[in-house]
């Protein structure tokens, strides 16, 4: 998965200007790339320096708040990876979490997910457990030694990236600064089989919703995947033209 | 901080970075990783008002760059671990979880579309020059500012809109009028400036 320009992409990457698929594909990148990750490293630590300027003394309480999180919070062992960006742990967890929250809990529900331990039991604790088996999904998806990225614009404004793992026989879509489609409109999204014209439906989503990181299942064996704008709750078939088609193969 | 020169605008390389804590932050994160809590009291001390002043400058919302701010270094607690001394310094480490965190909330909490049609509002109306000099004027550091006003104004203002906006390179592009590539190269040219004038090295 390299495009021409991957390497045009560092000075972006280290200023976290980049979505998060592309942030995956440059990560994947970095560590095929041992010059590349030299380079990334000094931009980050030159980006850092930016940082210098913004000192401001946080309200005195909240040190305690923190040692008291802190002192409650387990910590992750070593592992043997080396040679990983700073955190690719947690922004892994905070990828695949927003994703699986998704439709959920809305994608502003990340950061609660990371403190629902302590904050939020309750009925929310069986709605993220259930988020957290798609969030393994997704993760493995977007980890999978033959994840692909595709990409493309959609006609009328916004942005679709699909990665697709045959070995996970999934895909993880994200829809990005589309048009509100309306309330009683979605957008839908189709998968076509090699050989066929006939697209299956590959899932909806909730009516009125412009913005989605969702799980596709089933991906081996197709060759395009396609956004259309259907009615709410989605159609058997495209009943409009699709907004964007990107082939798989 | 010694006044440093107003010279003219050049590429001479600047003093080395004064700060004499990073070895200490380097130190005190290994030691933080063996679950120290008193190392971890010490890195607070020397940390939150940079991870905290990092939120508050990119959300500007002091109560959820409070909230940002617990989160960053609680999970800098966590992670302590996988901080790689190869990789960078410590201080580098935990200020690129405090920024992807918040550019993350940033991003998560505002349909993109709202955001850009509220952006690219706002940007009808208030000049670039505003925003740089927003940021000129409260970086404390001269000598980031004047590597800083060393850049092209592309350069700088493609940078500065990325790092204290939270934007994305697109949103970028469509504020200052540019084409994606040409953006993405003035972020790396930028940066390979700044990192020339700061003297940052990064020893493997």
């Amino acid at each position: 998965m390299t495009s021409p320009d991957i390497h045009a992409l560092g000075g972006a990457y280290a200023l976290d200007a980049v979505d998060d698929l592309e942030r995956v594909a440059f990560d994947r990148h970095l560590r095929e790339c041992e010059t590349c990750a030299l380079e990334v490293a000094e931009y980050r630590e030159t980006v850092t320096r930016l940082a210098d300027g913004t000192w401001s003394v946080p309200p005195p309480r909240m040190r305690e708040q923190v040692l008291a999180r802190a002192a409650a919070t387990p910590q992750l062992p070593p592992n043997g990876r080396r040679r990983d960006a700073p955190s690719p742990v947690a922004r892994w967890r905070r990828l695949t979490a927003a994703a699986a929250v998704v439709g959920v809990l809305g994608i502003g529900a990340a950061a609660t997910t990371y403190t629902v331990q302590e904050q939020r039991l309750g009925e929310e604790r069986a709605a993220v457990a259930q988020a957290q088996q798609r969030a393994d999904r997704i993760q493995a998806v977007l980890a999978a030694p033959d994840a692909a990225l595709h990409a493309g614009d959609l006609t009328g404004g916004g942005r679709v990236s699909v990665v697709v793992s045959d070995s996970e026989d999934a895909g993880v879509v994200v829809l990005a600064d589309a048009p509100p489609p309306g309330p009683d409109r979605a957008y839908q999204l189709w998968l076509v089989p090699e050989g066929s014209v006939t697209p299956v439906s590959a899932g909806v989503l909730p009516a009125g919703r412009a913005e989605a990181t969702q799980l596709i299942d089933g991906v081996r064996g197709r060759a395009a995947f396609a956004v259309s704008l259907e009615p709410a709750g989605g159609s058997p078939q495209p009943s409009t033209t699709p907004l964007v088609g990107i082939s798989l193969v | 901080m010694t006044e440093p020169d107003r010279g003219p605008r050049g590429f001479e390389r600047a003093p080395a970075d004064p700060r004499p804590e990073r070895s200490e932050i380097d130190a005190l994160l290994r030691a933080v990783a063996r679950g120290d809590d008193a190392a971890f009291a010490r890195l607070y001390d020397l940390l939150s008002p940079r991870v905290f002043g990092l939120a508050r400058r990119v959300l500007r919302d002091p109560a959820q760059a409070e909230e940002m701010a617990q989160e960053v270094l609680v999970e800098v607690w966590r992670t302590a671990s996988r901080f790689d001394t190869e990789r960078g310094s410590g201080l580098s480490w935990v200020l690129t979880i405090a920024h992807r965190r918040t550019v993350d909330r940033v991003r998560s909490e505002q349909a993109s579309t709202d955001r850009m049609h509220r952006v690219a509002a706002a940007s009808a109306e208030v000049p670039y020059d505003e925003v740089a000099d927003q940021v000129g004027t409260r970086l404390e550091r001269q000598q980031v500012r004047r590597c800083l006003d060393g850049l092209t104004p592309l350069q700088k203002e493609a940078i500065t809109l990325a790092y204290y906006g939270g934007h994305t390179y697109r949103e970028v592009a469509t504020l200052l009028g540019a084409a994606l590539p040409t953006i993405k190269t003035r972020m790396r040219d930028g940066l390979i400036r700044l990192r020339d004038c700061l003297s940052v090295e990064v020893t493997p």
